[in-house]
């Protein structure tokens, strides 16, 4: 298999006061080259706690990885050195955030925060760009992401532009040092519809342009169905299910996606279920066997005990429910 | 419609003096809601929409224009109403972890609004604070005495519900109130509501800038665009017809799950531009720098609202020509 990522069992857990937190509870997640995943979860499901396992940005401790492996084209990231992990970051991950507010440093010009991307990746690449050349990549990425005056954007503070053009930058930042994995972090979850189409149309058509793989971090089902192929839903540390987008989601097989399908308003306007009851488990004690099971209303005896395998129904389509045991 | 709007605003009008110069946040808007419907304002962030609610509460008085709840003026600011009116109009947050105070007990928050009104004694309180929260379907006894930061986002925003019915009211606004919310939690939310306004014959003004939400909960939609209305239609005849360019472009920027949605939605229209400051608001129509079908007359002249059918209004250059139906409730 052409992977180039693949997350194996992983475990992330934080250690603080009253005891250790088992966020991440077993993550299996697979990118092959130039193709885009969507990873869906509601909030505190540990969806950026996985990005940032990736970039290996977790600040450790309280984050402790208890097992598992994340491989980088065969290489586990996990093992790699510091010096090799920022090589890695310099050009082969990159990653836009939820807030630019916050990756943005507020002190530096636009102008600043940008050339330093720019001439750091080249170095990377052992080349040293001459200050003109500098000038001239950075207007053109801002150019690529639709921005209206680079010049004059270039010597603006991140204070002085609105949410999306400061995301706009963020997407320019990430995508000019040719990185060939990008994970983007619920990057317009901020913003209003008609920007979040702008943003997205506009990193769909680079990502294109580019052949770089994309992981998509969101909340949002209808933003993965726009802009993925294959999608993964993430539930309580673990990935429930797991296949290609529109059939996922014409097809919701785990109880949890199907609740989740149910509880998107929908524009037929049928009215809207009465979403899933209770809510996500304290992970200071998550329950036993499958962590969906107090909530889930076909639960099973084995599912408080064991949890479940990914079960495969046709289709490249894997579900972890005990329900499709049969199927596989 | 019903003939007999319980609230109505008449060219209202709310501008905030700033040292950058004049934020006309809402500006000349009028509109009208009948008696146990659910008017869902759509916007985009900094159109008006919670300057608008805002208004109605009295937070700020209006520059200019008139408010009227049940025919008679509102447009006075909170201080200066009489109880009984903030008895009948209530608001529920878009976040509750802020609204609710962190360091009082559930039982301490719902008892507040009933003190203020002198609503029972102490001892009826205690029952009606249980009836209240039975209202919103948790268990009296096992949420009376907890905090806030106890219990999930869900919960404390059922809470804030149960608060704002502390007094009765006829009227409550609620201002995004599941989005801060996620998907699985909102449904159970949206759908309390909804059996709250039919039980206690209740009318909302519903803020989001959901419009697949509203496709579900509002009677009547209302787009605003920089302190404006562009368009009011009654929710089938919005999501089936729209007319307006700005909310074709809203209808077809929003993402979708299923193929049956994708079907309904309106021609893409690529969205440009962003919304401009309040501040410096372009001349003429305020959308004419986003529109894709934008005339001449755009940049220059301001559109008039213009009744296109029942109830189906829209505030665009395009539906100008028939001078006679140039007129608004």
């Amino acid at each position: 298999m052409d992977g180039l990522l693949a997350i194996r069992d992983l475990h992330v857990g934080f250690r603080i006061f009253e005891g250790k937190l088992r966020v991440l509870n077993g993550v299996q997640l697979d990118v092959r080259e130039g193709e885009r995943v969507g990873l869906i979860g509601e909030t505190g499901c540990g969806k950026t706690t996985t990005v940032k396992s990736i970039l290996r940005v977790l600040p450790m401790p309280p984050a402790r990885v208890s097992g598992g492996e994340i491989l980088y084209r065969g290489e586990d990231i996990l093992k790699a050195s510091r010096r090799r992990m920022q090589e890695l970051r310099r050009h082969e991950l990159t990653a836009i955030f939820q807030d630019p507010l916050q990756s943005l440093n507020p002190v530096f010009t636009i102008g600043t925060q940008l050339r330093d991307i720019v001439k750091d990746s080249a170095i990377g690449r052992g080349k040293r760009l001459s200050r003109r050349d500098v000038e001239a990549q950075c207007i053109q990425a801002l150019q690529e992401t639709g921005m209206p005056d680079p010049g004059r954007i270039m010597t603006n503070y991140p204070a002085q532009l609105s949410g999306g053009m400061r995301q706009r930058i963020c997407i320019a930042e990430a995508l000019s040092t040719n990185a060939r994995l990008l994970l983007a972090d619920e990057p317009t979850t901020n913003l209003d519809v008609t920007i979040q189409d702008q943003i997205l149309r506009k990193l769909d058509e680079l990502v294109e342009e580019k052949g770089a793989s994309v992981v998509m971090i969101t909340h949002s089902m209808g933003v993965v169905r726009d802009l993925t192929q294959r999608a993964n839903i993430m539930y309580a540390g673990s990935i429930v299910e797991t296949g290609m987008t529109h059939s996922l989601l014409e097809a919701p097989k785990h109880p949890y996606t199907q609740g989740l399908m149910a509880s998107v308003p929908k524009l037929t306007g049928e009215g809207i279920s009465d979403g899933i009851p209770g809510r996500i488990p304290n992970y200071l004690d998550p329950p036993p066997g499958c962590r969906f099971h107090p909530r889930c209303e076909h639960r099973m005896e084995i599912c408080e005990s064991e949890a479940p395998p990914l079960f495969s129904v046709g289709d490249a389509q894997h579900v972890a429910c005990y329900l499709y045991r049969e199927a596989a | 419609m019903s003939d007999h709007p319980i609230l109505s605003a008449n060219h209202l009008v709310k501008h905030f003096p700033t040292k950058a110069g004049v934020v006309r946040a809402v500006d000349d808007i009028s509109f009208d809601i009948a008696t146990g419907e659910t008017l869902g304002l759509v916007g985009e962030s900094g159109s008006g929409k919670t300057t608008t609610a805002q208004c109605v509460l009295g937070i700020y008085p209006p520059t200019a224009g008139e408010i009227s709840f049940d025919g008679a003026p509102i447009g006075v600011v909170f201080s200066r109403r009489n109880k009984e009116l903030k008895r009948r109009i209530r608001i529920v947050f878009q976040d509750p972890g802020s609204s609710l105070n962190p360091k009082r007990t559930i039982k301490q928050i719902l008892s507040v609004p009933l003190k203020v009104h002198g609503m029972g004694s102490a001892r009826e309180r205690l029952s009606m604070m249980s009836e209240l929260l039975q209202l919103v379907e948790l268990p009296p006894t096992e949420y009376l005495y907890k905090h806030p930061q106890a219990i999930g986002g869900g919960e404390k925003q059922m809470v804030a519900i149960a608060r704002a019915l502390a007094t009765n009211p006829r009227f409550v606004v609620l201002d995004e109130p599941t989005s801060a919310l996620d998907v699985s939690v909102q449904g159970k939310i949206i759908n309390l509501l909804m059996r709250l306004a039919d039980e206690l014959d209740l009318t909302y003004l519903f803020i989001t800038h959901d419009l697949s939400l509203m496709r579900n909960v509002a009677t009547r939609v209302a787009i605003m665009y920089l302190g404006k209305l562009c368009e009011i239609a009654p929710t089938p005849e919005f999501f089936r017809a729209p007319q307006h360019p700005y909310t074709k472009m809203l209808l077809s920027s929003i993402p979708v799950v299923t193929s049956e949605e994708e079907a309904l939605k309106p021609e893409k229209i690529v969205s440009q531009g962003e919304i401009p400051s309040p501040v410096n608001i372009p001349t003429g129509c305020s959308f004419h720098l986003r529109c894709p079908v934008k005339m001449p007359i755009c940049s220059k002249v301001d559109p008039e609202m213009q009744v296109l059918s029942d109830g189906h209004v829209v505030r665009c250059h395009l539906y100008g020509n028939d001078s006679s139906a140039n007129v608004l409730s």
